[in-house]
C-alpha cells in the first residue's frame, strides 16, 4: 500500500500531541526553570541556582511531609493489594449474587475522595460524629479515642479509609486476573498432588503477576500523589503533621513561594519514579520466570 | 465440609458488602435529621426524616451549577479524548513515521507521572492564557493528563483489528484519513466506552487540579463547591453536610449503576492490557 504517501493520515497524531505539548511538556519543562529561582508569582524572579531543593530539605515541616507521604504509601499499597487480593479470591468461588457483591463493593471508588473523606469525617469526628455519639449513647463516650490529635491514630484513620474506599478497584483487576488462569492448570497441579497454599503459591501467584504489576504500580502513584482525602478528612492536621507533599506544594503555591513548590514537585517526582521503575522491574523479571 | 466452607464465603461477603454500605446507609440517616437533634436521645439508626435539608444545602450550597459545570467540563474532556486519541492511536498503529514513534515514546514515558507535578507551572501558563476559571481551561487540562493512557488503549485496540479493513477502501480511491472516520472509528466503540467510563469518574470528581484552576464560585465544580460549602461550616449543621453530600454522589451512583457492567469490563479489559 501507498504508506509513504503523505496525506491527512500523516498528521493525525499532531492534534493529541499539540494538547500534550502545551498543557503537559511545556508546563514539566518550564517547572524545572522554576525551580532554580525565587519567583513569588509576581515580581520578578531571581535565579537562585539549587537553593530550593536545600531549602527544602533544611525544612522540618517538609521532612515531615515526605515521611507523612511516605508513611501513607506504605500503609496504603500493600494494604490494598492485599485485601483487594483477598476480596478477589472469596469472590473468585462459585457463589450466587456475586455481581451485586462485586458493584457495592466496587461502589466507593467511583465517589470522589474528597467528598468521602468529607462522609468519613461525619462518621468519625471526635465528640461530633455519629460513632461518638452511638458510643455515648451505650454509656461508652470516655473510650472514644480522639484520633484526630495524634500523629499516628490520624495517619490510621487516613490509610484505612483509603483503603476501604479502593479495595474493589484492586480486587477487580485481581478478580480479572484469576478468572483468566485455565482451570486446566489447576487440575495439572491437583494432579501433581499440589493443592491449596501450595496450588496458590505455584499456579495462582505466578500467573497473577500482571495483575500484581498494575495494582502496585497504580497504588504506588496513587498513594504517594494523595491529596482529596487528607484535604477532606484531616485538613493536614494536627498541625501540619499529616500533610502530604501534594497539599504542601498546593499551600506553598498559594504562599506565593511559586519557585520553590516546583521545586519540591521534582523532588517529588522522583520519590515516585524511584519506587515505580523498581516495582516494574520486579515484576518484570518474575512474570519471564 | 464443603457446605460449611461456603457458607463462610457468603459470610464473609456479606460482611464486606455491609462494610462498604454502612457509611452511606448512616450518611442518610443523618441527612434526615432536624438540626435539632439530640444525638444521644432516643434510636440513632431512626431519623427525623426531615426533608428540608435536601432543599436547604441545594440552595445554600451553589452545588446545582457546580453539577452543571462537572457535566460539561466532563463532557467537554471526554470528546477531546476520544477524537484526539482515537486519531492519534490510529496513525500510530498503522503508519511507521518517525515521530509518530517518538510522540507514542513521549506519552508512554511520560504515561507514570502525576498531575499534581506539573500543576504550579501549569497554573501560570493558564493566568497567561487566560484559562483560570474557565469551564474550557479545565476540561483541557483535565483531557491531557488522560492522553496518554487513552492513546494507548486505542493503539492496543486499532493494532488488533485487520489492515484489509480500510484497504478495500483505499483502493475504491478513500483517503486514509476518510476511511478512518467511516470504517475504524464506529468499530473502536468498545475501546471507546472504557476510556469513557475509565476516565469520566476521575474528571468528575477532580479536585487536586479544581482547587487551582477553578477558584471562582460561579466556575466550581462539585468536590470544590462541596469542599468551600462544608468548610463555612467548620464542623457544625451536620444535617446540611449530609443532606448536600448526598446530593453530590447521587448522580454518581446513578451513572455508576447505569454503567457498572461496561465499567467493570472497562477496567478489567484496558488495565490487562496496559
Amino acid at each position: 500500500m501507498k504508506d509513504n504517501k503523505i496525506g491527512m493520515h500523516t498528521f493525525m497524531a499532531l492534534p493529541a500531541f499539540f494538547l500534550y505539548a502545551v498543557f503537559f511538556l511545556y508546563p514539566l519543562t518550564k517547572g524545572i526553570g522554576m525551580s532554580l529561582t525565587d519567583w513569588d508569582g509576581i515580581s520578578a524572579a531571581k535565579f537562585i541556582g539549587l537553593n530550593n531543593f536545600i531549602k527544602f530539605f533544611q525544612d522540618k515541616r517538609a521532612i515531615n511531609d515526605i515521611r507523612t507521604t511516605l508513611l501513607f504509601a506504605l500503609g496504603s499499597a500493600p494494604l490494598l493489594n492485599l485485601v483487594g487480593l483477598a476480596y478477589a479470591l472469596l469472590m473468585d468461588s462459585k457463589i450466587k449474587g456475586k455481581g451485586i457483591a462485586r458493584m457495592i463493593i466496587y461502589l466507593p471508588a467511583v465517589i470522589s475522595p474528597l467528598i468521602m473523606g468529607y462522609i468519613w469525617y461525619l462518621l468519625l469526628q471526635p465528640s461530633r460524629g455519629f460513632l461518638y455519639h452511638l458510643m455515648e449513647n451505650m454509656g461508652q463516650a470516655d473510650s472514644f479515642l480522639n484520633w484526630t490529635a495524634k500523629y499516628s491514630s490520624s495517619m490510621l484513620v487516613l490509610i484505612l479509609v483509603n483503603v476501604w474506599q479502593y479495595a474493589g478497584m484492586t480486587m477487580v483487576v485481581y478478580l480479572a486476573g484469576l478468572q483468566a488462569i485455565p482451570v486446566e492448570l489447576y487440575e495439572a497441579a491437583k494432579m501433581d498432588g499440589a493443592s491449596g497454599i501450595k496450588s496458590f503459591r505455584y499456579v495462582t501467584l505466578p500467573l497473577l503477576v500482571p495483575s500484581i504489576r498494575i495494582n502496585v504500580v497504580t497504588n504506588i502513584i496513587g498513594s504517594l500523589s494523595v491529596f482529596d482525602i487528607i484535604m477532606s478528612l484531616t485538613g493536614g492536621g494536627p498541625g501540619y503533621a499529616t500533610e502530604s507533599l501534594s497539599i504542601y506544594i498546593m499551600r506553598m503555591c498559594y504562599g506565593s513561594k511559586t519557585g520553590y513548590s516546583t521545586a519540591v514537585a521534582i523532588i517529588m517526582f522522583f520519590l515516585i519514579l524511584v519506587p515505580v521503575l523498581i516495582s516494574m522491574r520486579l515484576t518484570r523479571a518474575k512474570s519471564l520466570e | 465440609m464443603n457446605t460449611f466452607k461456603k457458607m463462610l464465603i457468603y459470610l464473609c461477603v456479606a460482611a464486606i458488602c455491609l462494610l462498604c454500605l454502612i457509611p452511606f446507609v448512616i450518611l442518610i440517616i443523618l441527612s434526615l435529621n432536624t438540626p435539632q437533634r439530640v444525638f444521644y436521645e432516643g434510636n440513632m439508626f431512626l431519623p427525623d426524616f426531615y426533608f428540608q435539608n435536601f432543599a436547604e444545602g441545594w440552595v445554600k450550597s451553589n452545588i446545582g451549577t457546580a453539577m452543571i459545570n462537572s457535566m460539561i467540563i466532563t463532557a467537554l474532556a471526554i470528546t477531546i479524548i476520544i477524537i484526539f486519541c482515537s486519531m492519534a492511536a490510529y496513525t500510530i498503529a498503522r503508519f511507521k513515521y518517525k515521530f509518530n514513534t517518538l510522540i507514542f515514546a513521549i506519552m508512554i514515558s511520560c504515561m507514570m507521572i502525576p498531575g499534581i507535578i506539573n500543576t504550579v507551572p501549569l497554573y501560570t501558563l493558564m493566568i497567561d492564557l487566560h484559562a483560570i476559571n474557565t469551564l474550557w481551561g479545565m476540561a483541557l487540562v483535565c483531557a491531557t493528563l488522560a492522553l496518554p493512557q487513552s492513546t494507548f488503549i486505542f493503539h492496543g485496540f486499532i493494532k488488533s483489528l485487520p489492515r484489509e479493513l480500510e484497504e478495500s477502501a483505499i483502493i475504491d480511491g478513500c483517503s486514509w484519513f476518510k476511511s478512518f472516520w467511516k470504517i475504524v472509528f464506529p468499530l473502536l466503540k468498545p475501546a471507546s466506552a472504557s476510556i469513557i467510563i475509565l476516565n469520566g469518574f476521575g474528571i468528575w470528581n477532580n479536585y487536586a487540579q479544581a482547587v487551582f484552576f477553578l477558584q471562582d464560585s460561579k466556575k466550581h465544580n462539585v468536590p470544590q463547591a462541596l469542599s468551600v460549602y462544608f468548610q463555612q461550616f467548620a464542623g457544625a449543621k451536620w444535617n446540611l453536610m449530609a443532606a448536600t453530600a448526598v446530593i453530590a454522589i447521587v448522580p454518581v451512583i446513578a451513572a455508576f449503576l447505569l454503567f457498572q457492567k461496561n465499567l467493570i469490563r472497562g477496567l478489567t479489559e484496558g488495565a490487562l492490557k496496559g
